[in-house]
């Protein structure tokens, strides 16, 4: 489902009480939010505030110890086991396989999206990045902010009606940051882009800020 | 981007095609597992010589060269995508059931090609009766079958888990006794001409069990 698919506005993602725990250290202190499409939400907090496990529980990829994290589409709840075809993801985690080209990651994880035409996707995707030269070359030959540059091509190769940004500039030089501004323009004309970050500048581009006052350092629960 | 409304068969799809190309570029568990099939058998051969009467032997010595050539890159599917740091990227593109499923066809596969040099190999170093090929291959697949499917959901559930290594040997040795009983007792059977009705269909409801069970496990994996 591509951010053109879903009708402006029918987009919605919602944390009622949301909290998670690592075994013995608090993950996210309880959160409740509310935040609809179109537009750009930014998630700030001081180190270990919570800001990437709140992101990757709306991603579904954790599962909240308490409270609820609600994406939905037209009013439909989008099950966390599902909202792989709704979001794009950004995180500092996110790996690619070394041992194959920019390229053939994405077209990998087109083929595995269901895309079709995955080459000229992957393509068209590292080229809006500025990656479309380095295409052929593996990922193990890429630099730290080029490998960034991938990520950002990862998260909108299917034009996701959410965009999930943990540090989305991390890395980047100037022009890279211009990048990261472009795509989050472009995507919340119609989606709904939320940014998990500590730099004004990409705060900065967000109309509504959702602020983690947890103690930080993922403090003991 | 339109998708064409199959994305778990294409999941599934990509996921094989992707270990297969990552196998080829790397060469990571084939070689290592083809290494050692062909030196063990040169060497219980050049030991024993040939075992023309000995089909207890023989069963025991065949599935144990399948099983410890081919473990380490059964039992490595997924933690490769733990240590390489790809396991988020897979679950934002797939659910952990095509990405098992897609990895447990790539084992199957990954065994096929290991048995295609070693049993050829097997059976002319070490001899033995004639081989019945109907039984044989009958009781050879599903003992794959059952390989595959126990490392592969051993190998998911583990991978995360800190001391894996040991935690995979403990928890898949009970479970691959039962194939190894089963595959050499009915190996044995196809040489010494009797039915393997039996072997076959222990082998069968393992697989039928354990597969049961990992298609109810897989989506639970690795939430927290």
């Amino acid at each position: 489902m591509s951010a053109a698919a879903v009708a402006v506005g029918t987009l919605a993602v919602e944390a009622r009480g949301l909290e998670h725990l690592y075994t013995g250290r608090r993950g996210l202190p309880a959160v409740s939010f509310a935040l609809e499409a179109p537009g750009v939400a930014a998630v700030t907090g001081a180190n270990g505030s919570g800001k990437s496990t709140l992101l990757r529980l709306l991603a579904g990829l954790l599962r909240p110890t308490a409270g609820r994290a609600l994406v939905t589409v037209a009013g439909r709840e989008v099950p966390p086991a599902a909202r792989r075809a709704v979001l794009g993801f950004v995180s500092p985690e996110l790996a690619f396989y070394e041992e194959f080209s920019c390229a053939e990651n994405l077209a990998f994880v087109a083929e595995a999206r269901g895309l079709r035409e995955r080459r000229t996707a992957a393509l068209a995707a590292l080229d809006r990045v500025g990656l479309g030269a380095r295409a052929g070359d593996r990922v193990a030959a890429l630099s730290s902010g080029m490998r960034q540059r991938l990520r950002l091509a990862f998260a909108v190769l299917h034009r996701p009606p959410l965009l999930l940004l943990d540090e989305p500039g991390s890395h980047l030089d100037e022009e890279g940051r211009r990048l990261v501004e472009r795509i989050v323009e472009e995507e919340s004309r119609a989606g709904l882009v939320v940014i998990a970050t500590n730099e004004t500048r990409e705060s900065g581009l967000a109309a509504r800020r959702i602020e983690l006052r947890g103690r930080g350092l993922g403090h003991p629960a | 981007m339109p998708h064409d409304g199959s994305s778990s068969v294409a999941a599934v799809w990509a996921i094989l095609r992707k270990e297969c190309r990552s196998e080829w570029r790397t060469r990571y568990g084939l070689n290592a597992a083809l290494l050692f099939a062909v030196t063990t058998l040169t060497g219980v051969s050049f030991a024993v010589g040939r075992l023309p009467d000995r089909t207890d032997l023989l069963a025991a010595l065949l599935w144990v060269v399948l099983l410890f050539a081919a473990l380490a890159s059964l039992a490595h599917a997924f933690v490769r995508e733990v240590e390489g740091h790809t396991l988020t990227l897979l679950r934002l593109v797939a659910s952990p059931t095509a990405i098992a499923l897609g990895k447990l066809l790539f084992n199957l596969l990954f065994l096929a090609v290991l048995e295609a040099v070693t049993v050829p190999l097997f059976l002319l170093l070490m001899g033995g009766p004639p081989v019945r090929w109907g039984p044989f291959l009958l009781i050879l697949g599903l003992g794959s079958v059952a390989l595959a499917v126990t490392t592969t959901l051993v190998g998911a559930v583990v991978s995360q888990a800190r001391g894996r290594g040991a935690l995979f040997a403990a928890v898949s040795l009970p479970l691959l006794m039962v194939v190894l009983a089963a595959g050499v007792s009915g190996l044995r059977a196809q040489w010494d001409g009797n039915p393997i009705g039996a072997e076959a269909r222990i082998l069968l409801a393992y697989i039928a069990v354990v597969l049961g069970a990992s298609v109810l496990l897989y989506d639970h994996l690795w939430e927290d």
